[in-house]
């Protein structure tokens, strides 16, 4: 199986880390990944601010780069979720592009439903609050989305269980917004830091000393804001919680 | 530059208590129509089951009308149609003069509110009461609805308690009568107590109205049924007691027959306020004994939207509310901060299907969480929708100037990877600007959050090494 | 009358022009609407807990008026044209509706109970509805042979039968008492219509 690795611009400048760990966590499973270099983003941060015109060019290039992979593994929800549901309309049916967004998973669904990783050498001996980012939840399905009666499930919380010494627990209102939404953080800033706030207390009320997730803009925007109030508590993304040892 | 509604809500959000209430409130109302929706197994068999019946509904709405029309005046009901609110509101006039009246109980439309009905008539000397409660709270201190189901929620019991007391004549009269049958000692503004006197005062306006006004939930064709849903009874107080019963109507209210309503029924208070069903869920075929019923049904600009392929299923939207309650970005900005009547993820669409540059101030409240898709009864794709109109304000002449800059400046870096990766190497640099810059109103993500620390080396440059 | 068939016209032209692609009527059999294994003792306890209502069981041939003085000991005036109520006020022959105002318990019988909501389907078989409304407090008589799962059972009914909505053209669900919880969300019985509701079952 050849897979593509897609670290989104926000994780490569800012959370080089993630990716890190990712590619050490794929490698170690046994997978042959490849990097290609030329990658940058996938389009959604203009496209959500509207201008999902200066989207396609990155969606084509996206397509190109990564089309003969077996998958596209990204350590970031909403990113993958963007490829997934936003690139083939991007490109239209006219291009017979876009092989790639079908391709396109997140970490955890690739380890959970693809690769359906029963057992991981990791040991985090700390208590996790887990964050279910709103796309990965209602766009990708990596857990039940609270508004729903189906059969309750949470990817993320059963690749947690893995981990040896962890304690994973979710906050009050589960999947509610943080409020980062891209630009929405910038153009609404009043509301974006309220919601952050309300979810940061909310991950904290449970005495967690992490919050965890697979999406890194949550928890970017999330970090953000509990350092601007002086809320003590850390931000650690799933994947790295995943190769943590002792 | 901000948005109306960003600016509203930075406002609003001030009062941090405040804003805790509102969103505990709604949030708890979100949580009641969860119970309901975990209480039914085939609950998201009902939402499909309702959207279909929409759709369906939608795309042969011509054809229902005239079925609906053909029924409803068979049952004796006079059938009016009226292209926009200016039509409307003379209709409205029209049968109100005709009949000599000169005061109108009306209970809940949001359609009355679309057409500015209240103040048409009140400007030709017709005297309009509103009977549900949170309607008459804010008609008496002359404030707008701030949510669509639960329109004074935001109104704190003190204000209201004022309101009373001050405006309605009778009030010493009605608190003295309450004392005889509850005399334990009472808080004034208690809401138990409050809600009596506005018992007391409407039962009085419905004594003397001429005609009583209604929205409706629900238009049956098969049958010409207009159906009316309340928990306070206020529409059927309106309609059993003057003779003349006035229906308005928006042409998308209407569903096939029967067994339709079943389905929704069950699904609106559900949805809307977290109940197995409002107590009074009327059913009305024809006019009373010796009375006269009127339908007037109002397109209002319904038609086009039928047309857009990107937002007419916003036509099947039901008034319920849940988006509202779900919404984090209405729970902590509340009504007000939106300049459409309707606030919320449907407000936001609908604000501009009526008219996108006047409305397109509300497309920035909506952190695309996509929580309103899933609640809705009748599944709208509310948030897809949002995603699409953004996607034209640059067209209108309404885009966000600074979003633009950065798209663009992202549009630029992102499309050449040799400045992208020239961009990581520096972008470390950010960690050593003053802090006077970073903070200054040139960067709006420092009104909210601690700036981010920059590592020495990206991805790009570690991977390699690997 | 021309304009107004204009603007008819134009709306329905307006609305075929409009219309692309078009949606078939899903089929409803496919829906397996929720029932219980006892829906007359579901009905009894949503009766009480979501409509806030009173229950009372009787047997057929208990007396009417025994049973409403047992119920409401206090009942000032009461309004009924139900044969065997002794009633004050009788909704078929008061001079005007207004008159039911100064009802204090009216008396109505219910046709079918809805046991998921509590429902009971109330059709107009007296001239002034407002006495379903307007008095104070309401009895509501029910067999308990009429009491169905669900709301499509019960507009199947209705649907069906030919009894509802031929002398007079209304008919209403209630499920308890009138209530608003407009200010600050308290929930508070008795807004606009009855105060209180007893379902006496049979």
């Amino acid at each position: 199986m050849k897979i593509g690795l897609f670290v989104p611009c926000y994780v490569d400048a800012l959370y080089p880390e993630v990716g890190v760990s990712t590619l050490k966590l794929l490698r170690s499973l046994g997978l042959d990944v490849e990097y290609p270099e030329r990658q940058t983003c996938c389009g959604q941060p203009m496209g959500n601010a509207g201008f999902e015109k200066m989207a396609v060019p990155l969606a084509k290039k996206y397509d190109e780069l990564f089309r003969s992979y077996d998958y596209v593994v990204a350590p970031s929800a909403s990113c993958a979720a963007y490829v997934r549901c936003f690139h083939p309309q991007l490109l239209g049916a006219k291009d017979k592009v876009c092989e790639a967004a079908g391709k396109t998973v997140d970490l955890v669904e690739f380890l959970h439903d693809i690769l359906k990783v029963e057992s991981l050498p990791a040991y985090f001996p700390h208590k996790v609050s887990v964050h279910n980012s709103c796309h990965g939840v209602r766009e990708l399905g990596l857990s039940s989305p609270s508004e729903r009666n189906i059969p309750r499930f949470n990817k993320i919380i059963d690749l947690l269980r893995l981990v040896e010494g962890i304690e994973v627990v979710e906050p009050e209102r589960p999947d509610e917004c943080c409020g980062f939404g891209g630009m929405f953080s910038v153009e609404e800033t009043a509301v974006s830091a309220r919601m952050g706030l309300d979810k940061v207390r909310r991950h904290m009320a449970t005495g967690a000393e992490y919050i965890t997730g697979p999406d890194s803009s949550c928890l970017m925007h999330m970090q953000g804001v509990a350092e601007k109030q002086g809320l003590g508590i850390k931000f650690i993304h799933v994947a790295q919680i995943l190769t943590s040892t002792r | 530059m901000s948005t109306q509604h960003s600016k509203a809500a930075a406002a609003y959000l001030r009062d941090e208590a405040v804003v805790t209430r509102h969103d505990q409130t709604f949030f708890a109302v979100r949580q009641k129509r969860d119970r309901m929706a975990q209480a039914l197994p085939e609950w998201e068999q009902l939402r499909e089951t309702a959207d279909q019946i929409k759709r369906h509904t939608a795309t042969h709405l011509a054809q229902y009308l005239e079925q609906f029309e053909a029924n409803a005046t068979r049952n004796g009901v006079h059938v009016h149609w009226a292209a926009d609110a200016a039509e409307y509101n003379s209709i409205v006039y029209d049968i109100l003069r005709s009949h000599d009246v000169k005061k109108v109980v009306k209970s809940k439309s949001m359609l009355t509110e679309e057409c500015h009905l209240n103040s048409s008539l009140e400007a030709k000397g017709i005297e309009v009461v509103e009977t549900d409660l949170g309607e008459r709270i804010l008609q008496m201190m002359q404030l707008a609805p701030s949510h669509i189901v639960m329109p004074a929620l935001h109104v704190h019991r003190e204000d209201i308690g004022d309101c009373f007391r001050s405006k309605i004549a009778d009030y010493d009269e009605i608190a003295k009568g309450y004392a005889a049958i509850s005399p334990e000692p009472h808080d004034e503004n208690d809401p138990t107590f409050l809600t009596y006197v506005a018992r007391m005062h409407l039962r009085r306006q419905f004594m003397e109205a001429g005609a009583g006004m209604t929205g409706a939930n629900f238009g049956v064709a098969a049958t010409g049924d207009v159906v009316v849903c309340t928990n306070e009874g206020n529409a059927d107080m309106s309609t059993s007691i003057p003779r003349l019963h006035i229906v308005s109507m928006g042409i998308e209210k209407l569903i096939p027959d029967l067994s339709s309503l079943a389905v929704f029924q069950r699904l609106l208070a559900r949805c809307g306020t977290g109940q197995e069903t409002t107590v009074y869920t009327s059913q009305f075929r024809g006019p009373r004994p010796g009375g006269e019923m009127h339908i007037i049904l109002v397109d209002n600009g319904r038609s086009e939207i039928l047309g857009n392929p990107e937002h007419w299923q916003t036509l099947k939207c039901m008034r319920c509310g849940a988006c509202m309650n779900t919404c984090p970005v209405y729970r902590r900005s509340a009504g007000y901060s939106y300049t459409y009547f309707i606030p919320g993820p449907i407000g936001i669409n609908l604000g501009m299907l009526r008219n996108p540059k006047t409305y397109s101030d509300n497309v920035s409240a909506c952190s695309l969480c996509c929580s309103c898709d899933n609640v809705c009864p009748v599944r709208v794709d509310l948030s897809s929708q949002v995603y699409r109109w953004r996607q034209q304000l640059d067209s209108l002449g309404r885009a966000d100037e600074m979003k633009k800059f950065m798209s663009g400046g992202m549009s630029l870096l992102f499309n050449h990877p040799l400045f992208y990766k020239l961009a990581l190497r520096l972008s470390p640099l950010v960690n050593w600007l003053p802090s006077s810059l970073l903070n200054s109103r040139f960067n709006p993500w420092a009104s909210g959050h601690k700036m981010m620390k920059f590592p020495k080396k990206s991805f790009h440059e570690l991977w390699k090494k690997l | 009358m021309e304009e107004t068939m204009s603007t008819k016209e134009a709306i329905l032209s307006r609305l075929r022009s409009n219309t692309r692609e078009t949606y078939d009527m899903p089929s409803l059999k496919a829906l397996h609407a929720i029932t219980y294994p006892d829906p007359v003792e579901e009905f009894k306890t949503k009766a009480q807990t979501v409509g806030g209502a009173r229950l009372l069981e009787a047997k057929k041939g208990d007396d009417l008026n025994a049973l409403i003085c047992q119920i409401y000991s206090d009942a000032g005036i009461i309004a009924s044209n139900l044969p065997g109520v002794e009633a004050q006020l009788n909704p078929d022959t008061v001079a005007q509706a207004q008159d039911l105002e100064t009802a204090d318990v009216g008396v109505i019988q219910g046709h079918i109970g809805v046991a998921e909501n509590a429902c009971v389907w109330i059709p107009q078989t007296m001239k002034e509805r407002a006495v379903c409304f307007a008095s104070q407090r309401l009895v509501i008589l029910l067999s308990k042979e009429n009491i169905v799962n669900n709301m499509h059972e019960a507009y199947a009914r209705i649907e069906q039968s030919d009894e509802y909505f031929c002398d007079y053209k209304f008919g209403t669900f209630i499920s308890g008492p009138s209530k608003t919880a407009d200010i600050e969300g308290a929930l508070v019985y008795g807004a606009q219509a009855a105060r209180a509701v007893t379902i006496v079952l049979f």
